[in-house]
This record gives C-alpha cells, sequence and structure tokens, in this order.
C-alpha cells in the first residue's frame, strides 16, 4: 500500500514543482539531446560518461533540486538495468583496462557504462520534471503539433491520477479494516476490488462527460495555452546547453588529465 | 518490463520513436473518427484506473510475491483497440514523466512493446476472437489468458531484439531469450489470470461496459482505410530511413566500430601480438587519468554549481 501513498506524494510534489523561468519546450529539447548523446558514449568508454555527469550535477543544482536529490531519486532504476547488465561481466572475458596493476575486463567496464547510462539518463529526465512540470511539458507537446487527442489524454489521466489514487486507497483501507490484521489479497478478492475501483471509474467518466456536454463540449477538448512559447532567454540557454553537451562529449579530456596516471 | 534508456542505443531508440509516433497519428485519426463523445472523459478516467490499479498488487500463491496488471488486454475488451492504445501510451508517458518509470528516450520502445503488442496485435488477433461476439466467463477467461501470453511474450521478443540491436548486452540471443521467455510466459499467465478475473468482474456486474464495435459509428473496428494504410506505409517508410540513417552514423563512428570489431573479432586485430592479455588496449592508456580528472571535475563544477545557482536563488528571494 505503501506504492499508492509513495505515488500520491510523488504527483503531489511533482504539481508543484517547476522551479525554473525556461520555456517547457526548451526543457524538451536540451533533456533529449543530452539523452541521445550519452547514449552515442559507446559503453567501452566510461570515463567519458563521467565527463557526460557534469549535465546533471549543474542543472540539478540550477533548477534547484539539489543534486544529492536527483541521485537518490534515480538509483530506482538500477534493479532492471543491473539484471540486464550483469550479463556482461560473466560473458564477455576479452581485456579491457588497468587500473594501476589490477586487469579489469571488458565485460565489468561495459557493467558499470550501462550502470552509468541508466543514472544519468534518469537524473536528466527527473532534472526535466523539475525544470518543466507536467502541464506545461503537455502544454509545449502541443505545440509541436504532437496529436491534440493524446495531448488531452494526458491532461485527463493526470487530473484523474490523484482522484482514483485516493479512491483505490480508500477502498483498501476498508478492506484492510474488516481483515483481521491480513493485508494480503487473494486473486479473487483482488479482481473484486480492482472490478469495483473500474466500474466506479467508468460511472465517474460518465459524469464527468454529462458535465463536459452542460458545458458546450462537442467531442473536442479546448486546450488552455499556458504562453510558454520560447522566449530569448530560453533558446539562448538550450543552444549554450546543446553545445556545452557536445563539447563534454567530444572533448578529448582523458588527455587533459594524462599526469594523473601512475 | 519498462526499458530504462541505458539499455538502447541511439539509432534503435530514435527508430522505434518514429514507428511509435507513426501508430499515435493513425490511432488519433482512428479515434477521432468514433461519433461517441464519451469516449474522451472515459479514456481519461480509465489511463488514471490502470496507474491506480497497477499499484494494487495480489498475492501470488505458493510463493510469497505479489503481482499487479499491466492493463493493455484489459483496456483493449472496455474500450477497442485504437482508444486503449492512446489511453496506454498515456499512461507510459505519465509514468515516464511523473514517475520516471522507463526512459524518455527509450519510450517509442516502451510504446511498442508494451502498448502496441497487446492493443493492436494480441487484442485483435487473440482476444476478439476467442472471446466473440457474445462474451461468456469461459471464453473472456480463456482469451485473456490467451492474449495476455501472446502480448507479453511478444513484448519480451522485442525487448530481446532492441537491446541485441542495441549492442548493450554481451549475452548472445539465443541465451537471452532463454532467459526473458520463461519469466515473461509465467508473467504472461499472471497477467492473463488476473485480466480474467476482472473482466468476469465486470461481465457479471456491469457487461454493457464491454467494447461492442456494432454501438460504434465510424470504422474503429473495421478494416484500415485506404487513406490509414497510405499514412501506416509513410510512417513505415520513414522508420526504415530513420533506421538505416542512423545505422550508418553509428557505424562510421570510429569509437563503436572499434568496439564492435574488438567484440567479435577479440583483442587480436586491435592489440600487438606481443602484448600479454591483460596488456593496455591501444586507445585506453588514459583510462584512470580520465576517471579521476572527471570525478575532480564533477566536484568543483557541483560545488560550483551550489554556490552560484542557490546564492542567485536566496538573493532572488530577498
Amino acid at each position: 500500500m505503501a506504492k499508492l501513498e509513495k505515488a500520491l506524494l510523488a504527483l503531489n510534489e511533482f504539481g508543484r514543482s517547476r522551479k525554473s523561468d525556461i520555456s517547457p519546450v526548451a526543457a524538451v529539447i536540451v533533456t533529449l539531446f543530452y539523452i541521445v548523446i550519452v547514449l552515442t558514449v559507446p559503453v567501452s568508454d566510461p570515463q567519458r560518461l563521467v565527463w557526460m555527469a557534469v549535465y546533471p550535477v549543474m542543472m540539478a543544482e540550477y533548477c534547484g533540486a539539489g543534486f544529492v536529490r536527483i541521485f537518490i531519486k534515480s538509483l530506482w532504476v538500477l534493479p532492471f538495468v543491473i539484471l540486464i547488465g550483469i550479463f556482461n561481466p560473466i560473458f564477455d572475458h576479452n581485456p579491457g583496462i588497468k587500473i594501476a596493476e589490477v586487469s579489469v575486463s571488458a565485460g565489468w567496464i561495459s557493467f558499470v557504462s550501462i550502470i552509468l547510462r541508466g543514472l544519468l539518463s534518469m537524473q536528466s529526465l527527473i532534472i526535466l520534471g523539475y525544470m518543466a512540470g507536467f502541464l506545461d511539458i503537455c502544454s509545449s507537446l502541443r505545440r509541436i503539433h504532437i496529436p491534440r487527442i493524446l495531448v488531452t489524454q494526458l491532461l485527463l489521466s493526470y487530473r484523474y491520477l490523484s482522484v482514483l489514487i485516493e479512491e483505490a486507497l480508500s477502498m483498501r483501507r476498508a478492506r484492510q479494516a474488516r481483515g483481521f490484521g491480513s493485508d494480503k489479497l487473494s486473486l479473487s478478492l483482488w479482481a473484486a476490488l480492482v472490478g469495483q475501483l473500474l466500474v466506479r471509474s467508468a460511472d465517474r467518466a460518465s459524469s464527468i462527460h454529462r458535465a463536459m456536454l452542460a458545458r458546450g463540449f462537442d467531442g473536442v477538448l479546448p486546450l488552455v495555452d499556458r504562453g510558454q512559447s520560447p522566449d530569448k532567454n530560453s533558446i539562448l540557454f538550450a543552444i549554450t546547453v546543446c553545445v556545452a553537451v557536445a563539447l563534454l562529449r567530444w572533448l578529448p579530456f582523458d588527455s587533459w588529465f594524462g599526469f594523473l596516471n601512475f | 518490463m519498462h526499458m530504462a534508456d541505458a539499455l538502447v542505443s541511439a539509432p534503435v531508440a530514435l527508430s522505434a520513436g518514429a514507428v511509435a509516433l507513426g501508430l499515435v497519428i493513425v490511432a488519433c485519426k482512428k479515434v477521432s473518427e468514433i461519433k461517441r463523445t464519451d469516449i474522451v472523459p472515459l479514456m481519461g478516467v480509465l489511463g488514471a484506473f490502470v496507474f491506480a490499479a497497477q499499484m494494487i498488487n495480489f498475492t501470488i500463491p505458493g510463493t510469497g510475491s505479489s503481482g499487479h496488471i499491466i492493463g493493455g488486454v484489459l483496456l483493449s475488451a472496455i474500450l477497442g483497440p485504437w482508444a486503449a492504445f492512446i489511453t496506454l501510451c498515456a499512461v507510459l508517458i505519465d509514468q515516464c514523466l511523473i514517475f520516471a518509470d522507463g526512459g524518455l528516450l527509450a519510450l517509442g520502445c516502451n510504446v511498442i512493446n508494451m502498448a502496441a503488442v497487446s492493443c493492436l496485435l494480441a487484442y485483435p488477433l487473440v482476444f476478439r476472437p476467442i472471446a466473440g461476439k457474445s462474451p461468456s466467463v469461459v471464453s473472456v477467461s480463456v482469451a485473456s489468458v490467451a492474449a495476455s501470453v501472446v502480448g507479453l511474450l511478444c513484448g519480451a521478443l522485442l525487448v530481446t531484439a532492441e537491446t541485441e540491436l542495441s549492442g548493450i548486452t554481451a549475452l548472445p540471443i539465443g541465451q537471452f531469450l532463454m532467459f526473458m521467455l520463461p519469466i515473461h510466459l509465467l508473467i504472461g499467465i499472471g497477467e492473463g489470470l488476473a485480466t480474467a478475473a476482472v473482466l468476469v468482474y465486470v461481465l457479471k456486474v456491469r457487461p454493457a461496459l464491454f467494447y461492442d464495435p456494432d454501438r460504434i459509428s465510424g470504422n474503429e473496428s473495421g478494416k484500415l482505410s485506404k487513406s490509414t494504410k497510405r499514412v501506416l506505409w509513410t510512417f513505415a517508410a520513414i522508420a526504415l530511413v530513420f533506421a538505416i540513417g542512423f545505422t550508418w552514423i553509428a557505424s562510421s563512428n570510429p569509437d563503436g566500430l572499434e568496439w564492435s570489431i574488438m567484440r567479435i573479432t577479440g583483442d587480436t586485430e586491435l592489440a600487438p601480438a606481443s602484448d600479454p592479455p591483460t596488456a593496455f588496449l591501444p586507445g585506453y592508456e588514459s583510462a584512470l587519468s580520465g576517471i579521476i580528472g572527471g570525478v575532480i571535475m564533477l566536484c568543483l563544477i557541483w560545488v560550483f554549481s551550489v554556490l552560484i545557482f542557490r546564492k542567485r536563488r536566496s538573493s532572488k528571494v530577498s
């Protein structure tokens, strides 16, 4: 049940976020560019990925989230990534690098790279949430001509997420109060609970529909333009960050720090 | 099942994104042809329902673990394939942007692996033929399990293909499949039983909720119209161009090529014959310096960012 409560908390926190003046379009473009560039780093080159971490470190502070919080949130991605990546050290014994006198196989190097790629891309995604906020991202999606129906669905499902999570929570609490200490749900009991939630959701949808019809709904939901067209600052921000990310990817930092080799 | 960005390469993710976007545009066109105006709020609320339902777990007997639904077949049975596809896409985007579940660039892969496969493949080709026009408890149960198993297995096949095409895992494709398919067969059976249990409940208390193509005007359930086919072919062609273009760009990257050669041929072509097996490979002499230098610079930049941005914010507040 903690999952439902955690989701509600995350949702409320996300709804409040938007801690920068940067246009959401610019934030989405910069994030996509960064993730694409991170994914072009070969898995045999983890040291380059360490350099690529400059982006989340700086942006986390810029948007006011704090890097430690972003880093801890990003650890969530690790289980699935480790599950797939752990086969690399097992199957790939080719020689990789030598750190001091210890040889490290290519499998371990690619494993570390996969974990770093996972953490960096996840961190940039969380930062996007802090920078832009969900509703503004939806408005910007409409601006770049993503179909109206999909954007409407995003807004409606976002609006009703907290309502239905609260409804699921109250149903679950009712069950717990009558469960004599047992918190487990058998499949049949679970089906009755979820089925009831489904029927209630459909009822809610039909009353929403009636309310919409009463307000002149004709099948198309008008979207409020939140006035987030990219201003000069946002364009400058996007160009600067993209250039900086490209420099991080291709500048030969390794040779600059050659004196550290021992 | 949600793929993270770490497990795909840029060419694979962008190609999958192009294909997914094409499918979304076709689906939006199909849904806009539906004359029912209540489909819009119904899709939105059911998207939120799937999300909430995924957080209520049932106990799997004898194992001590628990499971939840994914919801593709369930949504298709209520909304029809195209509307369910858009709804599930919205759920996946919500999960990605709000809860950081699945990667942003891997969103196209996730849309194809989970939403497209279950709504546009498993539902019309498996669920509907088995469930028939007037579903009964038995036919709905069998159809749910069969469609969920097919959907999950196809999804697992696609995850394997995408990861292998990305060159991320050293696991040979045969062994990868032997790892993925049995797990997803079990998950599929669990998903199928859970979907069947909910749909049987709905069949008993509110059978009118089931999707019935005859009630819906427009050609929601019919064959693809000519214009839709044209759109599909156009997007397939764009996706192919993307795939070929990006693969070419990726393969012309010397780092990637060098690594690929090393993976395929071992180190005999790249390292001098006299080198001991654990010697530095060409191009990796500065590994330690790069890592140490990178970490030092990261720390410095972090301190710098904290000082600059926090100071600026506090001055703004004051």
